[in-house]
């Protein structure tokens, strides 16, 4: 009689659901999104003319594909606002991320230590639709009033740090950027928390042997060591940032048809702008607003993969070069 | 052996669960004695929705309502793929739709408005006086300085400020972008060429505009920020009033300029009343006559001619056919600032509402 293995076929079976979702996501963007893609062509990637055309108007015939008058998707602006946007708040959240988590694993008193990592976590799972909100009555408004003044006032000599190119109204790229940064910081805090935590005693006991400084130990020695783990989180960090949707869309401005021209000039990332546009695009009888919103979501899920094989690249080559 | 036990336990387990689920099955089954409406759709009729259903439900005990608000565009789509048994739109559907669907009605159940309202330090007071043409530059880019002369032709002896002008206009999916774009359509020749009207449109890329989520972001935008100018459904009346923002006159098609009132919004209703057709689905935007206000709509009820069941279809019609009448009565209109159908869109729309079947 042929052993039953319930537990491992069931294991199996959970453990391949993943992946199997993850293709079929795939395989379904690309087969909705199929008519879109050749209706769009390449133009659909450079191009910063998004137009859903004519709704109410009859749908006439072009390139072959039936589509409202006047329809015309480009994403070039979205494609932007949403690379911007993130690689700011990767930048505003890393320096901040990583005193913390110094702070966390080196100077903070070892009685409040347990809870100061459970308030980090705690922002962590925030919603985003509070951060949006906050960020409408808070950080817009503190924007608005004092920071992009500040900002023009010391970098003003560049056009693209001086808010009287923009609306001056708060919303815009810097208000999504610093609201992304404010969710992405607990992940990379709480990685390279556990990471120097896991830094071995002989090493640090090494270092502070060779008379180096308490600074210098954290500096010199942990943090290396805690690279790769940092890097790593960073990347979880970015894939976050990339696909936040509601926050982004609450405070980012909803530019439409131009590029940002400054740090304070309304943007719209890719992933806000598919759930701004959605409601509209279900009313085009032709379907194809529909279908190039998957496209955007489509090019969105590459972009993504493609950040993060980078990224795992550079840790790769981060390793390589420490054994060589 | 002890494997087999094991997987006798879980099978034993699945079985006691999938009774479980059976059984809740049943009671769901023997509770469902009511029939339940389900709405969905249009922020702006959604707060009315939550007036009439309470009453409703009182007067018919046999129905219950739930209501959503997601969008129009979602009610729409949602009441013809049968997830839903009423879409609310504040768009009607297009020939483009309608020819893909066409058991599909399009019934009012009142009329709505919509103002602008604008954020000018010290003039908020004053009922300041634009135009399609003089809105369509605003929000096209050409018209850029509070101060411009196409704004102070229409304000004579006003003191307008030497200030850029910050227009707003919705991001997300929105009827009361389909109706603002239509007023600029309907009034400019060269919007109607460049962008057109819909619930969404390509907007202009102007040097200082914004875009904001749904009426309370609209509100928010011109609180925040002073020189600016936007476009809100008039059931946010009382939240504009509280922040003290300007609410613009409005050149009619008579070349008048109106405030949006009981008796202006009832005097377009009025014009463009009999050339409503059959199905319905008409614009009320720039109706002629001197006293109408120019953006003004029908808010619709998106219905399957077929639905589910005899009862489903019963209960559907018994709802709109109360909405219509005993709903479009002042004490629950007043509260959202929307208007009375008028009689002969509510014999229109019983004729429409008789085709409704199971």
């Amino acid at each position: 009689m042929s052993k039953v293995k319930p537990f491992r076929l069931t294991m199996a079976a959970v453990a391949l659901l993943i992946p199997l979702a993850l293709a079929a996501i795939v395989f379904f963007l690309a087969r909705y999104s199929w008519q879109a893609i050749g209706f769009n062509g390449l133009r659909f990637l450079w191009t910063i003319n998004w137009n859903l055309g004519n709704l109410y108007g009859n749908t006439v015939m072009r390139h072959g594909y039936e589509v409202p008058p006047g329809a015309n998707y480009g994403i070039l602006a979205f494609i932007v606002g949403t690379l911007f946007s993130s690689f700011l708040a990767i930048l505003f959240a890393v320096p901040v991320s990583v005193g913390a988590a110094m702070f966390l694993s080196e100077k903070a008193p070892a009685r409040m230590r347990p809870w100061l990592t459970m308030l980090v976590e705690l922002v962590a799972v925030v919603p985003s639709v509070v951060f949006g909100l906050w960020g409408i009555f808070v950080l817009v408004p503190l924007i608005a009033n004092w920071i992009s003044p500040a900002i023009t006032a010391v970098l003003g000599f560049m056009p693209f740090f001086n808010m009287n190119n923009s609306t001056g109204s708060g919303y815009g790229l810097l208000a999504a950027s610093i609201v992304l940064a404010l969710m992405i910081t607990p992940i990379i805090t709480t990685t390279l928390y556990d990471a120097l935590n896991q830094v071995p005693r002989e090493l640090r006991e090494s270092a502070y042997a060779l008379g180096a400084t308490h600074f210098e130990v954290v500096a010199n020695t942990m943090l290396p060591t805690a690279r790769v783990t940092l890097i790593g989180g960073i990347v979880l960090a970015l894939g976050r940032a990339l696909g936040e949707t509601m926050a982004v869309l609450m405070v980012s401005g909803g530019a439409l048809n131009y590029l940002p021209g400054t740090i304070f000039t309304p943007i719209s990332t890719m992933a806000a702008f598919i759930l701004s546009q959605l409601d509209s695009a279900l009313q085009d009888p032709s379907n194809m607003a529909v279908k190039s919103l998957a496209e955007i979501a489509l090019v969105l899920f590459v972009i993504t993969v493609l950040v993060n094989a980078v990224a795992r690249l550079l840790v790769r080559r981060t390793i390589n070069a420490r054994n060589a | 052996m002890r494997s087999d036990s094991k997987l006798r336990r879980s099978v034993l387990l699945g079985a006691g669960a999938a009774a479980l689920v059976a059984g809740l099955g049943v009671g769901v089954a023997s509770a469902a004695q009511t029939v339940t409406l389900t709405e969905t759709g249009s922020s702006l009729l959604y707060p009315l929705f939550n007036i009439w259903v309470p009453h409703f439900e009182k007067a018919h005990p046999g129905i219950r309502v739930t209501t959503q608000s997601t969008g129009s565009g979602t009610g729409i789509a949602q009441a013809i793929k049968g997830l839903v048994q009423i879409g609310a739109s504040d768009a009607y559907m297009s020939n483009g739709q309608l020819k893909q669907n066409p058991g599909i009605l399009n019934i009012p159940l009142a009329i709505s408005a919509q103002s602008i309202n604008y954020n000018l330090p010290g003039l908020n007071g004053h009922h300041l006086v634009f135009s399609g043409p003089v809105l369509a530059g605003i929000y096209s880019g050409t018209i850029t300085n509070w101060d411009a002369p196409a704004i102070a032709k229409l304000n004579p002896g006003v003191k307008l400020p030497n200030h850029k002008i910050i227009p707003v206009h919705r991001t997300d999916g929105s009827g009361d972008t389909f109706i603002f774009s239509q007023y600029l359509s309907f009034s400019t020749p060269a919007w109607n060429s460049k962008v057109g009207y819909g619930t969404s449109v390509s907007w202009p890329a102007v040097q200082g505009g914004l875009g904001a989520q749904g009426n309370p972001g609209m509100v928010e935008a011109l609180k925040g920020n002073k020189y600016s100018i936007a476009y809100v459904g008039v059931s946010f009346a009382k939240q504009i009033d509280a922040a003290h923002l300007g609410t613009a006159k409005l050149v009619n098609r008579a070349g008048k300029a109106v405030l949006p009132t009981a008796k202006t919004v009832s005097a377009a209703a009025a014009a463009l009343g009999d050339k409503t057709p059959t199905d319905e689905r008409i614009s009320l935007i720039f109706a002629p006559g001197a006293n109408s206000y120019p953006i003004i709509n029908y808010e619709y009820a998106i219905v399957n001619k077929k639905q589910a069941n005899k009862a489903t279809a019963d209960a559907v019609k018994t709802l709109l056919t109360w909405a219509s009448n005993e709903g479009n009565a002042e004490q629950y209109l007043k509260q959202v600032h929307f208007k009375a159908l008028p009689k002969k869109i509510r014999e229109l729309s019983a004729k429409q509402i008789a085709q409704i079947q199971g």
